[in-house]
């Protein structure tokens, strides 16, 4: 993996917003009841492709040096892969509480009446019901050619594709095939192995996506703190299992505390989080750190110890808010992080995704690429003040 | 006016969600003024007692009596006539950010998220009006202006808290807007808007409160007038008006008014907000005893650094936001005392109170309004537990 060895590098936390042709083509992909008709097939691969095209060169062009597809090809950051594996079918009639949101919807139920309904009402459940294989190949392979045919047009340091965690796979889900939970777990990685293996098979970086991990939280502590720890460390050991024998160095590890536009009282502090986390046999972790509920942890790395080699990438702009970080902003959080972890061992990235699903965006489109042009003049001003 | 003498007191910058009751009565069609009386009181003695439990030391009415922090002037002031026009020539719909991010403000504006409706309604709408100056500028608001004082005189009653403030305009942002057709000079018409607001600053004096003039437009009218002007020529146009304004404070001791600027409250890029360092000098000038700015959301948090170069004048407060209307996401009170901290090690702790960027009412859900106002109390008790903790340097 690239590492800031004379100047800071940027990067991203992976998705970003569908244009509105290629949310079109999905539309009409999914308007044939399931059975699209080769035009609206064909007609959706030529615009994925573009669209991926398309958002490369703009990355390349706003001064990413890390850049990804932005999981264009996907549905959403994590359900994607249910699609991708056998196992699972989805109960409409069984409704989910979305107990990953933590105990938010208690403090500030009104709030969430008006801006996220469904938090209080949940979702539909995935239940695993058969054997967990993995038949994503072909959609894997897509998303990878359709990626590397234009990087070999662009000026950029590296290039990464985003995938989900166990953990954070089926998170509204429930399993009622396997026998034990811990089988259960080790299925969906030891499926998730082969995404991981066929992105490094082609010269990407993999980026883990592990949100639920830090979102189960709140939820699970109310039992015990024990409790948490325990379903956690189950799946940072399962991800382990899956990453195993993989080359650490081009691994990224991300971690955040979702993405939506609430309170977030009912985050993980990170200092909770840090252990489990550095246990994930990554070359690197991505870190929320640039809203204000998590700004203040930096100081978890005054004494949290990154393992020789390893690199931090702590958020630096975030998609909370419609307002462009100043670069100076930018920059000292930069140098926070530096003083702290070594200026080689940090790239400047993103709280989370701009866009974890379809039709979702964080801020507008051309927010983002304000902010990405800010994070770049951020991490050049870095860069000035910390190689003089 | 009260400063941090043994721990860090908190404020905020004004407005404050109207009760939903209040709302109601507000935005029925044709409702009878009169009728809103006793619910006017009941919710500002509300709105009180919430600030006092939330942890807030110095208080306000937020903003309760007004329609909008300079619109309630159309109702105080005489000597405008009102001429239609069409939405798009407002001030507001105008300006450099929004000719950088037209799509962003378009979709912003079509989804009302420019500025937050926490009840999903669109409020009345205001008929598409200028005011054009067509005699001499009269302050008429004298009856309004006793009843909030009187509401908030009663609210306060019986409540635990430090100071009370009353926000008010300033000439700047008055005028914008307004167009002069009566007076021989841009002079005349700003000292003229002074002279008539000064009844309202005495007052508020007078009734023992201190008083807050709100200045959002001597900072963001620089986006509108950009790219035809420099920070010289900007420096110009505002140093005419903050001489107005210290002409209508002239009678009022510094030490009873805080200076409020921000850089509009709208959720927006801000991407041509006009740097601090451009004009903090010009803000140091108003005869006030504090300055209350800006200082928690991603566009101005790092100038902090400026009150390592700028000197805050002896005796004088800053209330820096460290807390923002900028997003939902809740402050965490560890930042809130780092945000703190950061201002007490450059202009000394007694001189810093910690506030809000900008009024929070009518900008994020009122819930978050209310625990985003605790988390700047419990953030404050950590920042005084570490600054009290140690002999101050």
């Amino acid at each position: 993996m690239k590492r800031s060895t004379d100047r800071i590098l940027t990067t991203h936390v992976g998705s970003l917003p569908r244009p509105p042709e290629l949310l079109e083509a999905v539309a009409a992909l999914n308007a044939q009841d399931g059975t699209p008709s080769e035009e609206a097939q064909q007609t959706y691969e030529r615009v994925l492709r573009d669209s991926v095209a398309n958002l490369v060169r703009r990355q390349a062009a706003a001064g990413v040096d890390v850049i990804s597809d932005g999981e264009l090809g996907k549905a959403s950051w994590a359900t994607y892969i249910l699609d991708r594996v056998s196992g699972f079918e989805i109960r409409r009639d069984r409704i989910q509480p979305l107990v990953w949101l933590g105990r938010d919807r208690e403090r500030f139920p009104e709030f969430f009446a008006k801006e996220m309904p469904n938090a209080l009402t949940g979702a539909p459940t995935e239940v695993c019901v058969a054997p967990i294989e993995y038949r994503g190949a072909a959609a894997m392979q897509r998303d990878i050619d359709n990626f590397k045919v234009v990087l070999q047009e662009v000026r950029v340091e590296e290039a990464f594709l985003p995938v989900v965690a166990p953990a954070s796979t089926a998170y509204n889900g429930i399993n009622e095939f396997y026998g034990s939970e811990q089988e259960y777990v080790y299925a969906i990685a030891d499926a998730l192995k082969h995404e991981y293996r066929a992105i490094l098979d082609a010269g990407l970086l993999v980026q883990v996506d592990d949100a639920v991990l830090a979102n189960m939280y709140d939820h699970l502590v109310q039992t015990s703190p024990e409790h948490y720890r325990k379903w956690a460390q189950l799946r940072v050991d399962a991800l382990n299992h899956a990453l195993e024998g993989l080359p650490e160095d081009r691994i990224r590890y991300h971690i955040c505390f979702g993405s939506w536009h609430v309170p977030h009282v009912a985050d993980a502090p990170l200092e909770e989080m840090i252990e489990l986390i550095l246990q994930v046999r990554a070359g690197a972790y991505s870190i929320e750190a640039a809203n204000p509920r998590h700004e203040h942890e930096w100081r978890v790395w005054e004494t949290a110890k990154l393992r020789p080699g390893q690199i931090l990438i702590p958020g630096v702009i975030t998609h909370h808010i419609t307002t462009v970080e100043h670069p100076r902003l930018i920059a000292d959080r930069i140098v926070r992080f530096a003083k702290l972890v070594g200026r080689e061992n940090v790239i400047a990235g993103t709280d989370c995704g701009f866009a974890q699903s379809q039709g979702t965006q964080r801020v507008h489109p051309s927010v983002m690429w304000a902010k990405f042009e800010a994070l770049a003049e951020g991490a050049r001003i870095a860069t000035r003040e910390l190689w003089g | 006016m009260r400063r941090s003498t043994g721990r860090i007191l908190t404020t905020h910058a004004g407005s404050l969600p109207r009760p939903a009751s209040l709302e109601d009565a507000v935005e029925q069609p044709g409702a009878d003024p009169a009728a809103l009386g006793p619910l006017l009181s009941a919710s500002v003695a509300e709105v009180v007692r919430r600030q006092a439990e939330a942890g807030v030391d110095v208080v306000n009415d937020g903003e309760l009596g007004k329609s909008g922090w300079t619109s309630y002037l159309s109702e105080r002031l005489v000597g405008f006539e009102p001429q239609p026009i069409l939405p798009g020539q407002t001030m507001l719909a105008a300006g450099q950010d929004r000719a950088a991010f037209r799509d962003f403000y378009d979709e912003a504006t079509r989804q009302g998220q420019l500025w937050y409706r926490p009840d999903s309604r669109l409020r009345t709408p205001a008929p598409p009006t200028r005011w054009v100056c067509t005699g001499p500028v009269t302050y008429i608001g004298q009856a309004a202006l006793r009843r909030d004082i009187e509401n908030f005189k009663a609210a306060l009653a019986g409540q635990d808290v430090t100071e009370a403030f009353m926000p008010v305009a300033a000439p700047a942002s008055v005028e914008p807007g307004r167009i002069n057709e009566h007076y021989p000079s841009d002079e005349a018409y700003v000292y003229a808007i002074a002279d008539a607001l000064k009844v309202e600053y005495e007052t508020i004096v007078e009734a023992g409160f201190v008083l807050q003039i709100d200045d959002a437009w001597i900072t963001a009218l620089w986006d509108r007038m950009l790219p035809a002007v420099d920070v010289e020529a900007y420096s110009r146009y505002c140093l005419l008006r903050i001489e107005a304004l210290n002409h209508a404070l002239s009678r009022i001791p510094e030490d009873r008014v805080r200076y409020h600027i921000c850089w509009g409250s709208w959720h927006g890029p801000h991407s041509t907000d006009i740097p601090l360092k451009d004009i903090v000098h010009l803000m140091l000038r108003v005869k006030a005893g504090a300055y209350v700015i800006e200082a928690a959301n991603v566009r101005h948090e790092h100038e902090y650094h400026l009150w390592e170069t700028v000197t805050l004048p002896e005796g004088k407060l800053l209330i820096p936001g460290v807390v923002s209307h900028a997003t939902n996401v809740l402050e965490h009170p560890e930042l809130v005392a780092e945000r703190i901290g950061r201002f007490a090690e450059r202009v000394g702790r007694e001189n810093v109170l910690a506030g809000t960027d900008c009024g929070l009412g009518g900008r994020v859900h009122p819930q978050l309004v209310w625990a985003k106002l605790e988390a700047l109390a419990e953030g404050a008790r950590l920042a005084s537990t570490r600054l009290w903790s140690t002999p101050n340097a």
